[in-house]
């Protein structure tokens, strides 16, 4: 704002280191996409043709195509020089390819010692499926053996259940703490209380310490209450793990509300609790939302305390452990992780792009504060 | 106790619905699913302490899965957490569908890929399941060592068991506990690891037979070679676990190099990694994994080739490799369109020295019970029986350890023959890597064999840094 009375040189100079930035940013942006990219598009392919080639293969691209064969006699010994067409050639040579003006020459098959004579042509033939999004989405089907030799067929379960179940923990989880922690920073920054600061410093040491620590004496706790594998104890679980960033977050923002308000607000006569409700939650829209959002992909994402306190048991399980799971026992089915982490990916990309401009507002919110 | 705790959720539960109904987010199904938790749970420490009296009514009206059978569980829930999720899951619960069906328990079976993670956590945290399915003996060893597993010892019929069960299996689950030696756990579910997997329309059209001898299988490598192709699959890549097919080799090669007794003794750390009978074992691997003519994509391509993806181009047509070394459940990985017996069949590793018989390397599956209930003393002992494994025996991948699970429950040729080679095996050992403590079997052991194998290590160097292992 206070360069607009500046000279031209500067001006430009400013445009330069623009361009500067949005190149970093253009690079950046690549960097993260490219491979998204990739897994979009192995997600569609099948499984034996990501082992043999790259995602890339499914744009149009230049390959080599065969030609011509030559047969070799059969008694070729491949450990000495070969002989084809009058030169010789060394084995290694052979497997990895002998280019020869447009043309190469490269083993078919070494066993029935046939070589194959190849040019470059354009070649665009992908092939896609969506084999990989039915099985995650509508479940796998288990072949098994009857006694007497015939084969029945299961159905696995897909991804519903667990979406919903991830779905009934992850907004409680949210707005349980967000609305705790919102009470606490506006007591912690407008309230006068003994041993205001200290409890402050206290919840702010909180972040230092790792949830991990905590995993077993609560899980001791959670068996003793009874409240394992239950919504309300991954509820408190999450909430707990996710108070002393969130009361954080919103204390440096309400404490930043300008006094006069609260002051003429009171002398109107009101109560802490009208304050609360009717001006500091409107007010702080934009640093709810951000945080919300922080808290919810937080738990979206979250495997280790759903691992510890909600566990497997289908009635419960969430999408990461279920996700987890399709690969099974011996991860034979990996690929079917591509379309899992595409459809997992989708919740959380709806509640960015919606809250997206308090998402930006809210990175400040937390950080550039004097 | 359970007054207590119902109590105390609910003042948990009104304290947040305040919170919840500003936030118009219902509350209501909390204390519906909170509500069957707590007495769930306080039945448990509950019966624990009655278990003595539990004992002796068992002793005199029969054993738990015969009460169990007269329905005398109804309605008892039996909770229990192992490493199967997926197919394995279904193939599980199918397997014991007729057992709950027929005694009224409800066998809650939880599976988990974190298994190995979560199960200390959950013993640690007094949430441990009745039941726990342990795919490494090493790691219910060191929970035996903390009291916290219960000695089957007086549980169930030693007579039978004996009866049942290889002495093999039966000394493998003896461990230490907190006071003296415990049978820890019993033994369900079998893998066989000393096979050979080949592409069985081509192999005898190629014209191979199948080597008795190792001299014979270096013959037929280097034939293969001659040929045109690389006669082995390797790849050892796993994630975090890394190297661990290398390790089986090893240990496959062992109980054909040296004395059981010595393979024991390496096992329990009594014979160090640097010894020559640990090197020459991992010298006579090398023979072919140093190869670059026996090994599809050279020696380097072993740590980068996922051990799962190794085998895929012997289904190619023609093969292009044709030997791979890999425990039976490597079936899971073979394309859906090849067929057992026809397409792909397996040999056993042949032996290299006369005097060590026909050792059979295994794994396996032990189940281990943490709270002594009447009812899971049933499943327990029902563990024990071929019965609890048959569906699955039927639709493959798995070998029952038990002497009363019948040959004929297997659909395949090639699980009947594993089965038998179970059976008749001279030595019976089990997959030491899994028997080692965590730090070795699961650490330096993986590591150094993939230092080794990449070249970033010579074998010596390699053998130094996994007996380093022992020391930490």
């Amino acid at each position: 704002m206070a360069s607009t009375n500046q000279p031209r040189t500067a001006s430009t100079k400013r445009k330069r280191g623009k361009t500067i930035v949005n190149l970093v940013l253009g690079v950046i942006c690549a960097l993260w996409l490219i491979p998204t990219l990739g897994l979009l598009i192995s997600s569609f392919r099948p499984a034996s043709d990501i082992l043999q080639t790259g995602w890339w293969n499914v744009f149009p691209h230049r390959e080599w195509t065969n030609a011509e064969t030559i047969q070799l006699s059969k008694d070729v010994d491949l450990r000495e020089p070969i002989e084809v067409n009058g030169q010789t050639y060394s084995d290694d040579e052979l497997r990895a390819g002998v280019l020869n003006n447009d043309q190469r020459l490269i083993w078919e098959n070494r066993r029935a010692r046939t070589l194959n004579v190849q040019e470059q042509g354009w070649e665009f033939k992908p092939v896609l499926t969506l084999e990989n999004y039915k099985n995650v989405l509508s479940g796998k089907e288990y072949k098994l053996k009857l006694a007497d030799g015939s084969e029945s067929i299961q159905k696995g379960t897909g991804l519903s259940q667990a979406f919903w179940n991830t779905l009934t923990i992850a907004v409680p989880a949210t707005v349980i703490p967000v609305l705790i922690a919102s009470f606490a920073a506006y007591a912690f920054a407008w309230l006068r209380f003994p041993g205001r600061k200290t409890l402050f410093v206290v919840i702010i040491a909180m972040l230092v310490i790792p949830l991990q620590v905590a995993l077993i004496p609560v899980l001791k706790d959670y068996t003793a209450l009874g409240l394992n594998g239950s919504y309300l104890g991954i509820w408190l679980a999450h909430t707990a793990f996710g108070l002393p960033l969130v009361t954080y977050f919103m204390y440096n923002f309400i404490s930043q509300l300008p006094k006069d308000l609260f002051e003429s607000a009171f002398i109107d006569g009101a109560s802490h609790f009208t304050i609360f409700s009717r001006l500091i939650l409107p007010l702080s829209v934009p640093a709810l939302a951000s945080i919300g959002i922080f808290q919810f992909l937080w738990v979206w994402n979250d495997y280790l305390v759903s691992l510890i306190f909600i566990g497997n048991q289908p009635s419960v399980q969430v999408m990461s452990m279920k996700i987890a799971d399709l690969v099974g026992s011996r991860g034979n089915d990996w690929h079917l992780l591509t379309s899992a982490a595409f459809i997992s990916m989708l919740m959380p990309l709806t509640i960015f792009f919606l809250l997206q401009k308090y998402f930006v507002r809210g990175l400040m919110g937390g950080s550039v504060k004097g | 106790m359970k007054k207590r705790s119902n109590w105390a959720s609910l003042l948990l539960v009104s304290g947040l619905s305040f919170t919840l109904l500003l936030s118009a987010c219902g509350g209501g199904n909390n204390a519906a699913n909170n509500a069957p938790a707590a007495p769930a749970n306080t039945g448990t420490t509950e019966q624990n302490t009655n278990d003595g009296a539990a004992t002796n009514d068992a002793a005199a009206t029969g054993s738990p899965l015969e009460l169990a059978l007269k329905g005398e569980y109804k309605g008892t829930k039996v909770t229990m957490f192992g490493p199967f999720v997926d197919a394995d899951q279904v193939k599980f619960e199918t397997s014991i569908k007729d057992f709950e069906e027929k005694t009224g328990i409800d066998i809650q079976y939880e599976g988990s890929k974190e298994f190995e993670a979560t199960i200390n956590v959950r013993v640690d945290g007094g949430n441990a399941p009745d039941i726990a399915d342990f795919p490494q003996p090493g790691l219910l060893a060191a929970v035996a060592k903390t009291g916290k597993v219960i000695d089957l010892t007086t549980i169930l019929d030693q007579e039978k068991l004996k009866a049942n069960y290889n002495q093999s299996w039966l000394d493998m689950a003896t461990m230490d506990g907190k006071d003296g030696k415990i049978m820890a756990g019993v033994w369900n579910r079998s893998n066989v690891k000393s096979l050979v997997w080949y592409p069985k329309k081509q192999f005898e059209e190629a014209g191979y037979t199948i080597p008795q001898t190792w001299d014979e299988l270096m013959a037929l490598t280097e034939q293969i070679a001659k040929d045109g192709d690389t006669a082995w699959a390797i790849g050892i890549e796993s994630g975090a676990a890394t190297g661990w097919p290398a390790t089986d080799w090893v240990e496959d090669i062992m109980l054909r190099t040296t004395t059981p007794e010595n393979y024991d003794k390496w096992v329990t750390g009594e014979l160090p990694f640097t010894s020559p009978e640990v090197k020459h074992a991992v010298e006579k691997m090398s023979e072919i994994w140093m190869n670059p003519d026996y090994v599809y994509g050279g020696t380097k391509s072993i740590v980068t080739t996922a051990f799962g993806d190794s085998p895929a181009p012997m289904f190619d047509n023609p093969p292009k490799v044709w030997l791979h070394r890999q425990a039976n459940f490597i079936t899971s990985f073979f394309p859906e369109t090849a067929k057992v017996d026809e397409d792909y069949d397996w040999f056993y590793l042949p032996p290299i020295d006369e005097q060590y018989g026909k050792p059979v390397l295994v794994a396996g599956d032990i189940y281990a019970m943490f709270n002594d209930r009447p009812e899971v003393r049933a499943v327990m002992e029902f563990f024990t029986t071929g019965e609890s494994i048959k569906s699955w025996v039927q639709s493959g991948g798995v070998i029952a350890p038990m002497n009363d699970a019948s040959l004929d429950w297997y659909t395949s040729e090639a699980d009947r023959r594993m089965a038998q080679l179970v059976q008749e095996a001279s030595t019976l050992r089990f997959d030491g890597s899994d028997l080692m403590p965590g730090k070795v079997g699961a650490g330096t052991f993986w590591k150094g064999m993939t230092d080794y194998v990449s070249g970033t290590a010579t074998l010596d160097e390699a053998l130094a840094q996994i007996q380093e292992g022992w020391n930490n």
